[in-house]
């Protein structure tokens, strides 16, 4: 027990003292507020001062539509520039096209709309310009000019110009409550989607970035030879052991300092949270992976939460979760100790990880689907492998009620692969510790796991 | 108690392909200075690596200090220099030491009381500069090889085992750790070193044993082995350009079955049944100027050499000693 807590002490108090855990913990949380803050900086300005309504507008209609699409585009974008109408015989267009065309290389307008025929009809209208990859610009356009035709084809109808445009406007939000097992549930929707998605993105995170800690941390005491005299003074399970707890308590830490730095944050700076489009702006930037947006949308997701309110989490299932973030981190932190045993070179071990990162990857590239549909059977699967259950039924349990069969039998799962994978692990590291020269072959590994003792 | 630091009975460790050591059995006394001598590849490392429980030998018992070798806590009293040397290169010196010190259970506070007496007796602590405090890889390689000697000591372990101790020292520091190991002895401790320089074995061991292809070729101490070897060794010195007149004898194989040729300086192996008086008479045949002959006492360089042969040390040159 000592040995285990002076291995312990070591692994854990090098890698908090480091300079790059100091730097990713204070940087976690301003990643969030990067991430969160961004997006919503940039869409209030762009709101205003992008020149989506600086365009030619080149009718050949001959009904005025032209103008009326200015006059909307105007109401619309209060803060762009305005539009040039150019009312044109329909056999001009091409010519007149063409001299938009330099008007936009010149930087003179942004773009060019067509307004035919085929526009009155409500079947198409043509736009060119510097920003047609812009999905949202395009869209703005085709709906003013939507409104437009609409109100216009209305009117013909016989429908009074003031009700179309009362009804044009009609607003309509949907308010949306989750039941529980125990009927309603209080809180924000959004906010558990955004608890699920933020706890499985964070779980992934830590795994990868620490089970590779560990990998790294195996691998240097091999290759500076270090580990010979390490385990002339400990058995190579203890070693094992303390560096596992060790890592992982660093993992537990760095979380725990993030959400204290959050809610500090939150709680002297509640603006920069702002309201649901921040919330948007995170969903919006869903499913980037890589430790950065991992940290910032786990973060931010616990953040988002408090704005809105918390969902109740009973006692059980933090437990829940949290013994699935634990085990996870061991089955895969052992694994990831074998490959760093099994290898001598920074160059062979990323090769050597990818079985355990495909494992690894294999959960996160399922969260997208999962959280759009919890309740398919992908989900039920997913969440119960034991390579995914430490990450997958997380989850699915903010998402949607999972039963406590399902949980219990997720954990006694992903317990029995750990047992497995320490077993296997401890084997391969004690052999592979000392053995330098090439990369072993599956067969040469399987002989370390058989021999040794 | 035992008067034996280790006691070895009939170890055996084998590999796939081959095996590293054979029916091995040592008996090292306490208090002294013991030299396992080998080629490359005879099994030291892994004698080595069995009497620290790294790993586990296929048969054969082995007891340190008294108690079976896999006894908990026995590797606290065992300081270990492994030949492939190395510490964590982004560590604090002084917290690697307190690091190893602490995996043989010394107490933290005691662990930098000794640190601080070791880093000011191998000078890495002046009035000028602390190296304790900086990090390994700020260090010179010797410096380095200073501060792993001291992880291997800085426990006061009863038995000292050192792996190759003197590859890759600088004169300096290969000094340095030959006054610790006779300071060692004095204090009354067991060390034990493999080596295949067998200079530094003569000078500072009491017993040696000599393996070659995982086998025991000889052991006992070292007066005894180099007497048990005497008389038929020749130190022949001859003056002038005289080389090629005495080349016929010296190739008699009749007489001689080994020369050790150092160009005017001749260390003459007699052949079994070969007789001094006869080499002698040979070369004074010759006309040859003769400045020296004598009968001596093998050197283990000329012992090893005459046990092993050539041969041994060819073939054990793959994988580790």
């Amino acid at each position: 027990m000592g040995k285990l807590l002076v291995v312990f002490k070591r692994e854990y108090l090098e890698r908090v003292r480091s300079r790059w855990f100091v730097i990713g913990t204070l940087l976690g949380p301003a990643f969030l507020l990067l991430i969160v803050g961004a997006p919503r900086l940039m869409g209030d300005r762009s709101e205003g001062s992008r020149d989506v309504a600086r365009i030619d507008v080149i009718d050949a209609t001959g009904t005025g539509l032209g103008n009326r699409v200015a006059d909307a585009l105007r109401a619309k974008y209060p803060l762009s520039r305005a539009p040039y109408v150019r009312t044109v015989d329909a056999s001009k267009v091409p010519l007149e096209e063409d001299r938009s065309v330099l008007r936009v290389q010149r930087d003179e307008v942004l773009g060019a709309l067509v307004l035919d025929s085929t526009t009155i009809k409500g079947d198409s209208v043509r736009y060119a310009g510097r920003n047609a990859g812009s999905h949202m610009d395009v869209d703005a356009i085709r709906n003013v000019v939507r409104n437009v035709v609409l109100a216009d084809q209305m009117a013909s109808a016989g429908i009074d110009a003031k009700q179309v445009d009362e009804f044009s406007h009609i607003r309509l939000d949907i308010h949306v409550q989750k039941i529980g097992d125990k009927g309603l549930e209080k809180g924000n929707p959004i906010a558990v989607i955004l608890l699920g998605y933020g706890v499985a993105l964070l779980l992934y995170m830590m795994i990868v970035v620490y089970g590779q800690a560990i990998m790294r941390s195996v691998l240097e005491e091999k290759s500076t030879r270090v580990a010979e005299v390490v385990v002339s003074s400990v058995d190579t399970d203890t070693l094992l052991a303390g560096k596992i707890l060790g890592v992982g308590l660093v993992a537990i830490t760095q979380v725990v300092s993030w959400i204290v730095l959050g809610a500090a944050a939150l709680m002297y700076f509640p603006q920069i949270m702002g309201g649901g489009d921040a919330m948007g702006g995170v969903a919006d930037s869903s499913m980037v992976s890589g430790a950065a947006s991992g940290a910032a949308g786990g973060a931010s997701a616990a953040a988002a939460l408090v704005k809105a309110g918390l969902p109740t989490v009973p006692v059980w299932a933090t437990i829940a979760l949290f013994l699935c973030f634990v085990l996870g981190f061991i089955f895969y932190a052992s694994l990831f100790a074998a490959v760093g045993a099994m290898v001598n070179s920074q160059e062979d071990v990323q090769q050597a990880a990818t079985p355990v990162m495909l494992l690894l990857v294999s959960s996160a590239i399922f969260m997208g689907p999962i959280m759009a549909n919890p309740t398919s059977n992908l989900a039920k699967t997913m969440s119960i492998l034991p390579t995914s259950a430490p990450i997958i039924m997380p989850l699915r349990m903010t998402l949607v009620p999972v039963p406590w069969i399902e949980i219990v039998g997720a954990l006694a799962g992903v317990s029995a692969a750990c047992a497995a994978a320490i077993w296997l692990s401890g084997r391969i590291y004690r052999v592979g510790l000392l053995m330098y020269g090439k990369k072993p072959t599956i067969r040469e590994l399987a002989k370390w796991v058989k021999e040794a003792r | 108690m035992s008067d034996l630091a280790i006691d070895i009975r009939n170890v055996v460790k084998r590999y796939d392909e081959h095996v590293a050591v054979s029916d091995l059995s040592l008996a090292v006394p306490r208090g002294t200075v013991y030299g396992l001598l080998g080629p490359n590849g005879a099994g030291k490392t892994t004698t080595i690596r069995m009497l620290l429980n790294i790993i586990v030998p296929d048969s054969g018992t082995i007891t340190l200090l008294g108690t079976p070798h896999r006894t908990r806590g026995l590797t606290d009293r065992i300081g270990y220099l492994p030949e492939e040397r190395g510490l964590y290169k982004k560590m604090q010196v002084r917290r690697v030491l307190r690091f190893l010190a602490e995996l043989k259970g010394v107490p933290g506070r005691e662990a930098e009381r000794r640190i601080d007496e070791w880093l000011e007796r191998l000078e890495l602590k002046t009035a000028d500069r602390d190296w304790g405090l900086a990090k390994v890889d700020e260090l010179s390689r010797g410096m380095q090889q200073k501060v792993q000697f001291i992880g291997t000591l800085l426990h006061d372990p009863d038995l000292v085992i050192l792996d190759e101790p003197f590859s890759g020292l600088d004169p300096i520091n290969a000094q340095a750790l030959k006054d610790s190991i006779v300071e060692l002895k004095a204090r009354g401790k067991t060390i034990i070193f493999s080596t295949h320089l067998m200079d530094n074995a003569e000078r500072l061991c009491d017993s040696v044993c000599i393996i070659a292809r995982g086998q025991k070729v000889l052991d006992g101490g070292v007066a005894e082995v180099r007497k048990a070897h005497s008389g038929r060794m020749v130190a022949l010195a001859v003056d002038g350009d005289s080389r090629e007149r005495i080349a016929p004898v010296l190739g008699d194989r009749t007489l001689i079955t080994r020369v050790d040729d150092n160009n005017r300086y001749y260390e003459l192996e007699l052949a079994p049944g070969g007789d001094a008086q006869q080499v002698l008479r040979r070369v004074i045949d010759t006309g040859v100027p003769i400045s020296r002959f004598e009968l001596v006492l093998p050197s283990l360089h000329q012992i090893f050499l005459e046990r092993v042969g050539a041969r041994g040390v060819e073939e054990g040159m793959s994988g580790h000693g």
